[in-house]
């Protein structure tokens, strides 16, 4: 009985009949390829991309080189040295991520205190020479100042969920 | 079991304890831990933290268990929910006023409150009014305030009034007013005061020179010994990615107990100072230029050769025993005998009465429980802060302390005597008349119509009436022009009145480098050398082809060496600093690290060896001294030179010198000693306690403390 | 036609304040001006009884007729009115010893006082003073102690520890020096008897601390006076002198061998040093911070000696304690509460005063007999027990018997006696604050309890009458007061809470919600 079935189906070619069904669903559903770079798609407020190291309204910065995200670091990508500042603060003066190191697992933002380095929604960047993988502190503050509205953006928009 | 022991229970484990025991103390030796502030083991019970309430059967209230003695049958609760019920309470009212700061806290990751807190406090407080804040005071250079974090539990207060012996902080004001100050304003000077950094749970009383430097995690923490003085404090280096950030004191109850001076404390940051030398420097020419070690050693190597046994070698009392036993044997190889440690020294004429080693003549913790003392020539709490509080301790127990020294010292306790008026020598002899050794063969010349007066009768009736008792001979007794004279006097009083004879050493190893034979007169192990070379004072003034400085610099540690007088060809210095007398004089510097940098023995004044390894990255091209040495023991061809590292070094002394204890004391006798010309100028003897080796020079904290200005402005 | 008239006023503080001082010199010039009288003015001390002060007496055979209160104004018209023959007027009050407040107290301790001249030497002679210190010569060092012991007499200071027992362990102890600590701190407001007692009658509390060095082997004493007396300091100090003059004080006293002096002591104005680790500290000269106990001040006290340390009114007990006995004294009282005890009426009271009477007396008869009721006229609502740190007692525990233990279990101490009556325009929820406040005031600092709970405490019922958070509040309040209860190094923190609790429990109704202003 199931010899008969088996020869049937292979005789009115079933299967091809049954995978070109999924071809012809497909070809009437809105397409969900993204034409990427033009296309992008949405990005959740929560995106771990690249870190930036933030300031206050004042520009002060908000690092106080407790280093917490460098002791909960799980890849050891966060190299912090400090000292006291001219006015008396307590201030790094090396902040390094070395982003090849970095596993973006977001936990140096969740230690910090202040809410110092975050990470953005930025995960377009790239590296042509060695060395230019260990994000300095300069480079981090830079990041910073230049995406310091949409940080707070999504800062915001993710507050109460915090 | 004793009359004197009582039974109790603690968390229902039968225990035994010592009658007036406190509870704190059984529950620590049970290891139930009770939570504490005030508490400390070494100072005076307080009991004003209120947080190691503990409960007790039948008391009606929670008791505090480190001011409640033990009792006979007590039931003792340490976890009961009533006893948790109770300290979390305290720490629910200590958290009231600390201040959220714990990320810019130093103290953060060590903090006895945040510990604590973790156990104890609630995450969110239930007080919402404003915290209480309290300004900030400048207490000096090296221990910076936060006074808003203080929680009052007065351990710095107590150790001011109790282990330094002058209240420098107090509590003033009352009730939440109550504020930890100095009174009036002004800087703690104390040489151990630092110690109030390691007491303070809080982030209160800080390091200043550490601050925000570093965090408690990252640090490693490795053991050493501090290099400054004769009792080798027991140290711990803490080192971040091969720097070290700070010392703290390493408990030894033996040596340094808990404590250590400022100066063990901060002389670190010279490691770090503008003045290391990191390459290899050659002179030629008269220009300085950098060189690498392998042409450096060499050029050493071959002006030695050529000196041969006119070679003269100077090496700092604070170099290690394998630095200086390398030496020595650098010495033998070539013949020469000129090898001297004792470099501040200026009477050698009574050299053979030297002992084998410059020892204390009884243990560190055996000091404070003498019944008399007599401290000869020493400032002593500059010179071994901690030989001074054991002195202290004794003195608060009970014994006759007294002093002679040209120098004016204030002591924080009762002295007994304090001979400064007539000149050390008058003094010593007129004590010596009163011991009755007017018929010592050896002083009969000095006593000769000598009287005593009648504080001299008392120091001498305060040893020979004490049960034991101690002469100690320090540092300005030994660079004395007359010191043959006072050591032979000091002798003779510490045999009239049965006391031993001790000295307090000049730098870390006197001890050890006498014992490995730097010496020109011994060889290592203390046999006399069959051709005497010339000592300290004369190497530095003398004449000859080669002259190597180790450790010392020309001026502070060699003040014999004036470098436009120079009589050398040749002057090489194996130097962790340049300075400008060294480069006014010598012709090679070749940068050896410091005592953090190296592996190394030191041995203190009680004759304790104390090994270390090195615990930070050399700076620059330094490297450790024994290996310079080791490499131009090659050089030179001089045999078995083959060491690996610095224990085997060591271990060959050691096995030279057998296991007979060195004999300390005073190796002479029977032949009279002649006084020695020359006044006791209390300027030029006395080295300022920051101004002794080329470290505390340049820690840059301790040299804007008020004894570092003034040492400076006295020298 | 010539005799001689002696006339009372009163030198004591309440008195002068009174007017007392006017009063005086205006008797003075009266008599001169009466040529034929000659008036011998005594300034005595207080009888105590503060609500008729100054209280004027006059001594016409043998009897003592009393005028109060006299004002200076009135004098004119009591001459007038015969005043030096005790001619009636009306500010008459009879027969001094005849005034029912008087007469009805049975007074032990404060027998001489307000009697005579406080500094007459022979007035206290002749009213069988240093009889005690004489008979304690006799009797040797344990057979007073054994007197003491026997007699109950319990610390009047507020904690009412047997004194005998506080004496036998100083006694007991060996040390080259002991030390007598009088504590005339009186700090607790609404409290006077110390102070009645060293301005009418200094000698006695210099023979009781006498009788306490025989006792344990002291030579030297101190009296820990607070600043705010200057009147009894004068009064003390002089007596001292006089009685140094008359060798009851120094080396060999009345050549009976055995050495003792008294050194006056002012405080600064701490309310912490009337505790007596505090107290010692401050004798030291240093900052008056609690110690801590153990050691206990009877073993390791004053420069780390033994020290008795005993409140005024104690050490005023003992010499008639030792003249009549220990059973004398022990006859008197209600249970383990035995003799005397002296306590001031104060506050919202008709006649405020001191009252010693044995212990077992009701609170209500002591406000209502003796003070007769209050002075506004409206009901009792609240009576404070004990000084600022005692509970607060509403109506329905007024029958409580005044002795240590019954006021204990009803949640309240008898203290020093001290008795602040207060009428139903109280507003408890103040008092309560205040009593925390009084505390973050006086708290010495050390331990964390006290320190930080009482500002704390204020803080917290200033949100409960902000109705913040009610419910949370009142349970904050209460744990806050456990933990100083429970937590506090003194008495000082443990005993702030007890006035805050007892409003909270006795009148919870203040503690509610406040609709504008007070009510």
């Amino acid at each position: 009985m199931n010899t008969l079935r088996a020869y049937i189906k292979t005789f009115v070619l079933w299967e091809l009949w049954q995978g070109l069904s999924i071809t012809l669903r497909n070809l009437f559903r809105p397409s969900i390829t993204v034409q990427y770079p033009e296309d992008k798609t949405p990005q959740s407020v929560r995106f771990r991309g690249l870190h930036a190291l933030r300031r206050y309204p004042n520009g002060e910065e908000r690092c106080i080189a407790c280093k917490l995200c460098e002791a909960v670091c799980p890849a050891l990508a966060i190299t912090i040295e400090s000292d006291v500042a001219a006015d008396g603060t307590r201030r790094t003066t090396r902040y390094d991520i070395d982003l090849f190191k970095c596993i973006y697992c977001g936990f140096c933002e969740e230690a910090c205190p202040v809410d110092a380095i975050v990470e953005t929604r930025i995960h377009e960047y790239y590296m042509e020479k060695p060395g230019e993988n260990i994000m300095t502190k300069d480079k981090l503050l830079a990041i910073g100042d230049k995406y310091d509205a949409m940080i707070s953006a999504d800062k915001a928009a993710d507050a109460r969920y915090r | 079991m004793s009359d004197d022991m009582v039974n109790l229970e603690v968390d229902g484990r039968p225990v035994q304890a010592r009658k007036g025991q406190m509870i704190i103390e059984v529950t620590d030796a049970v290891g139930a831990y009770v939570p504490r502030f005030c508490y400390h083991e070494k100072l005076s019970i307080a009991a004003n933290c209120r947080m190691c309430l503990v409960q007790v059967e039948k008391a009606p209230k929670p008791l505090p268990a480190c001011a409640t003695p033990v009792g006979e049958g007590m039931k003792i609760f340490t976890r009961s929910p009533y006893a948790i019920a109770a300290q979390k309470a305290t720490m629910e009212f200590l958290l009231i006023n600390h201040p959220l700061d714990c990320p810019i806290c130093d103290q953060g990751g060590e903090c006895e409150l945040q510990d604590l807190a973790m156990g104890y406090g609630r995450d969110v407080s239930r007080y919402t009014e404003k915290k209480r804040v309290v300004k900030d005071k400048d207490i000096g250079p090296l221990v910076s305030t936060d006074m808003t974090r203080c929680i009052h539990c007065t351990r710095c207060v107590r150790f001011g009034q109790e282990i330094a012996g002058i209240p420098e902080l107090g509590t003033t004001h009352r009730g939440e007013n109550m504020k930890i100050s100095t009174y009036i304003e002004k800087s703690i000077d104390h040489e151990l005061s630092a110690n109030i950094i390691d007491l303070c749970p809080v982030g209160a009383l800080n390091n200043k020179p550490y601050r925000y430097s570093a965090r408690a995690w990252e640090i490693e923490q490795r053991a050493t010994v501090a290099p400054h003085d004769c009792v080798g404090s027991n140290i711990y280096a803490h080192v971040l990615r091969g720097t070290v950030k700070r010392i703290v004191p390493r408990p030894n109850e033996a040596v340094n107990e808990t404590w250590i001076s400022d100066r063990d404390r901060f002389s670190y940051e010279a490691i770090y100072s503008a003045d290391r030398l990191t390459t290899p420097r050659v002179r030629e020419n008269g220009e300085w230029r950098d060189t690498d070690w392998e042409s450096a050693l060499k050029l050493l190597a071959e002006k030695l050769q050529a000196a041969g046994k006119d070679a003269g070698i100077l090496l700092s009392p604070s170099s290690t025993t394998e630095e200086a036993y390398l030496l020595a044997k650098i010495a033998g190889h070539l013949g020469s005998p000129n090898i001297d440690h004792r470099l501040r020294r200026q009477d050698f004429s009574d050299q053979d009465n030297d002992p084998e080693a410059p020892l204390l003549g009884l243990e560190i913790a055996a000091l404070e429980q003498v019944d008399g003392a007599f401290v000869v020539g020493s400032s002593i709490r500059r010179e071994a802060p901690i030989l001074a509080h054991r002195l202290r301790k004794a003195a608060l127990r009970g014994a006759r302390v007294s002093f002679a020294c040209p120098e004016p010292e204030s002591y924080h306790f009762g002295v007994h005597e304090y001979l400064s008026d007539a000149g050390l020598l008058t003094e010593l002899a007129g004590v010596a008349a009163a011991a009755g050794c007017a018929s010592n063969p050896s002083v009969r010349d000095l006593l000769a119509g000598v009287s005593a007066t009648a504080a001299q009768q008392r120091v001498a009736a305060s040893l020979s009436e004490a049960g034991s008792s101690v002469v100690l001979l320090g540092a300005i007794a030994e660079r004395h022009p007359a010191a043959a004279a006072l050591r032979t006097l000091a002798a003779a009083i510490a045999g009239a009145t049965d006391s031993a004879l001790g000295y307090v050493s000049e730098g870390a190893n006197s001890v050890g480098a006498s014992l490995a034979g730097a010496l020109p007169h011994r060889e290592a192990g203390g046999a006399a050398r069959g051709a005497k070379g010339r000592c300290a004072a004369e190497i530095a003034t003398g004449k000859g082809p080669a002259l190597l400085l180790f450790g010392a610099e020309p001026g502070p540690d060699v003040p014999a060496f004036a470098s436009e007088k120079r009589g050398y060809g040749f002057v090489a210095a194996c130097t962790p600093f340049r300075s400008d007398a060294l480069e006014a004089s010598a012709d090679l510097l070749l940068p050896v690290g410091t005592f953090a940098e190296t592996s190394g023995t030191y041995v203190n004044c009680e004759g304790r060896w104390q090994s270390f390894a090195g615990v930070a990255r050399p700076v620059g091209e330094a490297r450790p001294g024994w290996k310079v040495l080791r490499v131009l023991g090659n050089l030179l061809d001089a045999p078995d030179f083959d060491y690996e590292n610095s224990e085997e070094v060591r271990d060959e002394l050691s096995a030279h010198l057998g296991s007979t204890p060195p004999k300390g004391g005073y190796a002479g006798g029977g032949k009279p000693v002649k006084a020695g010309a020359g006044s006791d100028d209390a300027r030029r003897l006395d080295v300022p306690m920051y101004q002794v080796d080329g470290l505390v020079r340049r820690a840059t904290a301790l040299q804007r403390t008020p004894e570092a200005i003034r040492g400076r402005e006295g020298c | 036609m010539s005799r001689s008239v002696r006339v009372f006023v009163p030198r004591e503080t309440a008195a002068v304040s009174l007017g007392a001082d006017e009063v005086a010199v205006a008797l003075e010039s009266a008599a001169q001006r009466n040529h034929g009288m000659a008036v011998e003015l005594v300034r005595n001390g207080s009888r105590g009884l503060s609500w008729l002060e100054p209280l004027v007496e006059v001594e016409t055979g043998g009897t003592r007729t009393a005028y109060g209160p006299v004002a200076p104004e009135d004098v004119d018209g009591l001459v007038a009115a015969g005043l030096f023959e005790g001619g009636t007027h009306a500010l008459s009050l009879g027969p001094a010893e005849k005034i029912p407040y008087l007469a009805t107290q049975q007074r032990w301790t404060f027998r001489r006082v307000g009697i005579d001249d406080p500094l007459s030497m022979d007035a206290y002679r002749a009213a069988g003073g240093f009889e005690g210190i004489g008979r304690a010569f006799e009797l040797g060092p344990s057979a007073v102690l054994e007197h003491v012991i026997e007699s109950g007499l319990r610390g009047r200071g507020g904690a009412g520890f047997p004194a005998g027992i506080k004496w036998r362990t100083v006694a007991a102890a060996t040390a080259d020096r002991k030390y007598i600590a009088c504590n005339a701190d009186e700090g607790d407001s609404g409290t006077f008897s110390d102070r009645i007692l060293m301005e009418g009658d200094p000698y006695t509390l210099i023979e009781g601390m006498l009788i306490a060095g025989y006792t344990v082997g002291a030579h030297k004493g101190y009296i820990y006076l607070r600043s705010e007396y200057p009147l009894a300091r004068r009064i003390l100090g002089q007596a001292i002198a006089n009685a140094r003059e008359h060798g009851w004080l120094g080396t060999n006293v009345r050549d009976s061998g055995f050495d003792f002096d008294i050194e006056l002591h002012l405080g600064a104005g701490s309310y912490v040093c009337g505790e007596e680790t505090a107290m010692l500290e401050s004798l030291e000269g240093k900052a008056g911070l609690i110690r801590y106990k153990p050691p206990l001040p009877a073993l390791e006290g004053l420069f780390g000696k033994p020290t008795v340390v005993n409140n005024v009114v104690t050490l005023a007990s003992v010499p008639d304690i030792v003249r009549l006995g220990g059973a004398a004294y022990a006859a008197l009282g209600s249970g383990r509460s035995k003799g005397t005890l002296a306590f001031q009426l104060a506050g919202n009271v008709k006649r405020g005063g001191l009252v010693e009477i044995p212990f077992g007396a009701t609170l209500r008869s002591l406000i209502e007999d003796w003070g007769g009721g209050t002075a506004s006229g409206r009901p009792v609502r609240a009576v404070q027990v004990g000084g600022p740190l005692g509970a607060y007692l509403p109506d329905s525990l007024l029958d409580t018997p005044l002795d240590y233990e019954a006021f204990a279990a009803a949640g309240g101490m008898i203290g020093h006696g001290g008795i602040v009556v207060f009428d139903d325009t109280v507003d408890m929820a103040a008092q309560a604050r205040f009593a925390m406040e009084f505390c973050s005031v006086e708290s010495c600092g050390k331990c964390t309890p006290c320190r930080i709970g009482s500002v704390r405490g204020v803080e917290v019922i200033d949100r409960i009458l902000g109705n913040q958070d009610r419910a949370a509040n009142l349970e904050l309040l209460d744990e806050l007061c456990e933990t100083m209860v429970q937590g506090s190094l003194c008495a000082m923190g443990g005993l702030t809470p007890y006035p805050v609790k007892s409003a909270l429990k006795h009148f919870p109704g203040d503690f509610e919600p406040r609709s504008g202003g007070k009510r």
